[in-house]
């Protein structure tokens, strides 16, 4: 009888035995650790440690910074802003959009303009004119770097040069000369 | 260096800084000045127009000194990067401008470019070219009734002179 109550001890033991050894394996084994463990000073204000060697006190005063030192001084605001606060600083004279009075028609097209800057659509006008002028330019002097050293003068349809354009290199553009272009 | 107030503070100072040091703003506006000795209107960001314009008076005023003087010509060919624009400046742009004295260019304002940064910009152009006008010209209407009016108002004073 007394070796069956050992034997069945024995059994119980090992199987015990084997079933940590499995959790373990497992991984799933979590003995009492804590949950989180953090480097750095205590949370907890401390006594200073006892009397030591001073070569100890010399090591441990100076150690590194831990990492939760800079957030306990960073800027932080202490109150919520209140709504007028905010308002206040919205809508400042110096953040408002700024009224312009100095926009006014052009008396050329009717588009609206601004006083010292050129009407958008009378300058568009000019552009494709002169860029095709340029494309007859190109089309003459036929490659790059070919600047000719005499004046150019434009001619439309079923115009002559005058005296003063006669030593001047022609640039004919195919279509009668616009209003607003006059000689 | 030695850091200074005077480096940090710029109350006064006129100089416009363009590009990446002195020489690269140099080069920005002599690829500028050969475009517009080129095409003779252009149009650019107002602060580089705006710059270009004083060098391109300048080299106006070393061309008519004639292509036989030797600092003209340095002048000349230091700022023009194409070298066929050489012989237009001396033939062309500088009997052009005989009579003048200053003032060869003329500065316009135009709209802001259309692109995502909105610049602000400018168009350059040499007097006397062959395009047609920035600022368009006003012509009198002689038959629009005030000035009949006035031309018989004239007419009538110009007989009781007369009588």
């Amino acid at each position: 009888m007394m070796n069956l109550a050992a034997l069945v001890h024995n059994l119980r033991c090992s199987l015990l035995h084997i079933e940590s050894r499995l959790l373990q394996a497992a991984g799933l084994d979590r003995q009492l650790a804590p949950a989180l463990a953090v480097n750095g000073p205590g949370l907890l204000p401390q006594l200073p440690p006892p009397v030591e060697d001073e070569m100890d006190e010399q090591q441990s005063l100076e150690q590194p910074p831990g990492i939760l030192d800079g957030i306990l001084w960073m800027a932080v605001p202490k109150k919520r802003r209140t709504i007028e606060i905010n308002r206040t600083r919205r809508r400042a004279d110096a953040k408002l959009l700024k009224v312009k009075n100095n926009i006014e028609p052009c008396p050329e097209c009717g588009h609206l303009k601004q006083k010292h800057i050129l009407c958008g659509f009378c300058y568009a006008k000019v552009c494709r004119e002169t860029s095709l002028i340029r494309q007859q330019i190109n089309a003459m002097e036929g490659g790059p770097l070919r600047a000719p050293t005499t004046e150019t003068v434009v001619l439309y349809d079923g115009e002559t040069p005058n005296e003063q354009d006669k030593d001047k290199r022609i640039v004919e553009r195919g279509r009668k000369r616009p209003a607003w272009f006059s000689q | 260096m030695r850091l200074t107030l005077h480096m940090l503070i710029s109350h006064g100072r006129v100089a416009r800084k363009m590009g990446l040091n002195p020489q690269s703003r140099i080069n920005m506006l002599r690829n500028i000045l050969t475009g517009l000795v080129r095409h003779e209107r252009i149009e650019t960001v107002r602060a580089r127009a705006d710059e270009v314009r004083f060098y391109a008076e300048k080299l106006i005023d070393y061309a008519k000194k004639g292509d036989t003087d030797e600092k003209a010509m340095k002048m000349a060919t230091f700022w023009l990067t194409e070298k066929d624009l050489v012989p237009k400046l001396f033939k062309v742009l500088a009997p052009r401008f005989e009579t003048h004295t200053n003032g060869y260019t003329r500065m316009a304002r135009i709209p802001n470019r259309e692109n995502l940064d909105r610049a602000k910009m400018a168009v350059l152009e040499y007097k006397g070219n062959p395009f047609p006008p920035l600022y368009p010209v006003k012509k009198e209407n002689q038959l629009t009734l005030i000035n009949q009016l006035l031309k018989g108002y004239k007419e009538e004073k110009a007989r009781q002179m007369l009588n």
